[in-house]
């Protein structure tokens, strides 16, 4: 009986998971604990390793579509069984199920491997049982193949309309036409169209429901730098001999926001329905980027960890980024986000919030500006910093009240000991 | 031949007041029919409380349009008697609150007697029912009880909303072999609709769509569907284009037409004027989302029904306790966007 490879659930809340690409080919022989494909959740992108020793075959096409936890997406043929065999039937569920019967010599070993997606049908999309969509929302979306949770709902309270999955079919790249692929090549006269990720998907969706959900407000501040770059300038080098790694600004700044966070515990909380969540503790998520794609890794119990702790957990972070081995579970339950842009030479920029957390700091570059201090005009490093706030639950002298602690904090960073 | 051509024409205008419809449906009834015969309170000289039967005690004579004693269970009693023996009696409960009083008889008896004697008696009477409120009336004379009956296996419930289903209908009712309750709303006696003259039927269980649209769907029957069919005038005008269902039968119910609508609108409203827990919304909400046309709602269902209250006699009061063309508009608006 061949081993079947199924989409693991590498991922507590997790329903569906998309295939981004195959590390094997069709009829490849592999060993247990091979790498055999890249999965890709709402939070990572990460490798599945083969269950089994043997040949792989009927992978489901690497289409980057939402595909159900438990899904079926290739057979591992053990030793003596012949490729004839065929695999019990796979999940009624999935549109795109690997055909059991391969053609017995395929032109190109590699053609069932291609990220082409599948050109008569779509993985089937998981149950989505949490996502609020009216019975003809999810018939239509069942009928185009489209995972009911990737569209954002424009009804009450977020409901998923027909309007809503049409609009995003719309946007959705066209299936590729066999009979339009083999015309003539014309010259393209619009640009390339480039498919969502399922990072951009997730990206897209989770940013468009923030700005619809909460009311954003901003609020900017320039503060001194010379106090913060001073400091860093004299433990820096201490605590890099002590952990390995050089403590950057935007990691001190997440130790200064966790100093003040707790003071301002609606700045540190999560709208649940009416009600505001106020988190017992400080965890604050650092935007970066990884190939275009926007991650936010997560520095936990930040209120309660040093310097030196941070930036060694940091480091951890940003390296498990740049590697694709981050794991969903740093990159979940940030209760704050800092935005630092200004290494790229922006001097002042706005956030969107990182939902369902209520706000997010936005950090500009530290430029020497003239201000006036005494009477005399003096070069002074100032960096602007805007707040991005959810007006539900934090109002204009809340966020006023954390801008003043924060300008209080960088310009005076003893006030935190 | 011009003379023809005239009284053609005089019959494609010709307009009667509901009431003058049903009493029309009355006369050539006993005309065609001398089995047929009327019974109930002042229904002879006087009329009729609503004036419906009128001078039909003059052209029919008191052994064809007989005035009761003051007893619905009397006269519900001596219609399935009658009926059985072969008459086709058409009774009329003076307000259909009274009809509380004739239960025994239409629900246990009338409803009954041809299931439980295998067909060898049939039950072949009509029961016509005042109803509805606007009148200032009070409680005790002012309720919409139809769904109460179309509950009942072996009774035919209708509502119809224009003088000339009120003709038609009745006249199928007549001829119906089995009890038919017909439920008139008082407010609609007084209205205006083009009849046609003699004899025709308008068929029992058979829904009507009153105005065709895209957007929504309401269903209504009685004088609900004619309030549907003015609100959903003014939502055209506001670019919300709704379906108007007139259901004119409760049982059978037309669920075909509904579903073709529903189909097609993905939102449905139903409008009642009885209250509104348990009673047509909830029917007609759980046959959508029972059947296959459940996967084409792209909306929540509104039930619109009346008040959970006994009707005030306030006329203020009376009128906010039951759905009114602005309730209906109000709603529609609701569902065209999507809320519940």
């Amino acid at each position: 009986m061949p081993v079947e490879v199924i989409l693991p659930k590498v991922d507590m809340d997790m329903e569906t998971g998309s295939i981004e690409a195959w590390k094997v080919s069709e009829g490849d022989f592999v060993k247990q604990g091979d790498i055999l494909f890249e999965i890709g959740t709402n939070k990572a992108v990460m490798e599945v390793e083969a269950p089994a020793s043997g040949i792989i075959r009927n992978l489901v096409p690497a289409s980057g579509e939402p595909i159900a936890v438990g899904t079926p997406v290739a057979w591992i043929f053990l030793e003596g069984e012949d490729a004839s065999d065929t695999p019990p039937p796979p999940a009624a569920e999935t549109a795109a199920a690997p055909q059991a019967q391969q053609p017995p010599a395929s032109p190109s070993g590699e053609a069932a491997s291609s990220a082409a997606p599948a050109s008569n049908g779509h993985p089937a999309p998981a149950l989505d049982s949490g996502v609020r969509a009216t019975p003809l929302a999810r018939r239509t979306a069942r009928l185009h193949g489209i995972a009911i949770a990737e569209v954002t709902g424009s009804g009450p309270r977020g409901r998923i309309t027909e309007k809503d999955v049409l609009a995003h079919l719309a946007k959705r790249p066209a299936e590729p036409a066999p009979v339009a692929a083999r015309a003539p090549a014309e010259a393209p006269t619009e640009g390339e169209l480039v498919p969502f990720g399922p990072v951009r998907r997730i990206i897209a969706s989770r940013l468009s429901e923030s700005m619809r959900v909460a009311p954003h407000f901003y609020m900017t501040a320039q503060i001194d730098m010379g106090a913060l770059q001073a400091l860093l300038k004299r433990v820096g080098p201490r605590i890099e001999k002590a952990v390995g790694v050089r403590p950057s600004l935007t990691v001190l700044l997440a130790r200064v926001v966790a100093g003040i966070l707790p003071r301002h515990p609606m700045l540190n909380a999560s709208v649940e329905g009416d009600a505001a969540r106020l988190h017992p503790t400080v965890n604050i998520g650092i935007a970066m980027e990884r190939d275009g794609d926007l991650m936010v890794p997560v520095l936990r119990g930040a209120e309660g960890k040093n310097l030196a702790e941070l930036t060694r957990e940091f480091g951890r972070l940003r390296e498990a980024v740049a590697n694709r081995t981050i794991q969903p579970a740093d990159m979940r339950g940030g209760t704050f986000t800092i935005s630092n842009l200004g290494m790229y030479g922006v001097d002042s920029f706005t956030a969107i919030i990182n939902q369902p957390e209520s706000a997010i700091l936005a950090v500009g570059r530290t430029v020497d500006t003239p201000v006036g201090r005494d009477g005399q005009i003096v070069l002074r490093p100032l960096a602007t910093f805007s707040l991005s706030s959810d007006h539900r639950i934090v109002d204009g002298v809340t966020a006023a009240r954390f801008m003043a602690d924060l300008r209080e904090a960088i310009e005076c960073p003893e006030v935190l000991i | 031949m011009s003379t023809l051509t005239e009284a053609a024409v005089e019959s494609a205008v010709r307009e009667l007041t509901y009431a003058e419809a049903i009493r029309e449906a009355l006369a050539i009834a006993m005309e065609a029919d001398e089995r047929v015969f009327l019974f109930g309170e002042d229904v002879g000289v006087y009329g009729g409380a609503f004036g419906v039967s009128g001078d039909l005690v003059h052209r029919f004579g008191p052994d064809r349009v007989i005035d009761t004693p003051i007893s619905e269970l009397g006269i519900a009693g001596a219609a399935v008697g009658a009926a059985i023996t072969g008459m086709r009696p058409v009774l009329e409960i003076q307000f259909s609150d009274f009809v509380t009083l004739a239960m025994e008889q239409i629900v246990n008896q009338a409803a009954k007697i041809r299931f439980m004697f295998g067909g060898k008696a049939k039950v072949p009477m009509v029961v016509r029912l005042p109803g509805g409120s606007g009148t200032g009336a009070a409680a005790q004379h002012s309720q919409s009880l139809e769904a109460w009956f179309a509950h009942v296996p072996g009774l035919k419930v209708i509502q119809p909303s224009t003088p000339h289903d009120a003709k038609g209908m009745l006249l199928a009712a007549i001829d119906d072999p089995n009890p038919v309750l017909i439920f008139e709303h008082k407010l609609l006696y007084k209205t205006k609709g083009h009849v046609p003259e003699g004899d025709y039927r308008v068929p029992i269980g058979k829904a009507a769509v009153r105005r065709e649209g895209r957007d929504l769907t309401i269903v209504g029957s009685s004088i609900m569907a004619v309030r549907a069919v003015a609100a959903a005038e003014k939502l055209a005008q506001e670019g919300i284009d709704a379906e108007v269902i007139d259901l004119r039968s409760l049982r059978p119910i037309d669920f075909d037409t509904i579903a073709a609508s529903v189909r097609k609108t993905h939102r449905l409203m139903v409008v009642y004027e009885g209250v509104k827990t348990m009673g047509i919304g909830a029917e007609i909400s759980a046959m959508i989302a029972e059947s296959d046309v459940f996967d084409f709602l792209d909306a929540p269902i509104i039930r619109l029904g009346g008040a959970e209250v006994p009707l005030p006699y306030n006329p203020v009061l009376e009128k906010a306790a039951v759905p009114q063309e602005e309730n209906i508009l109000e709603a529609a608006r609701r569902l065209a966007r999507g809320e519940a």
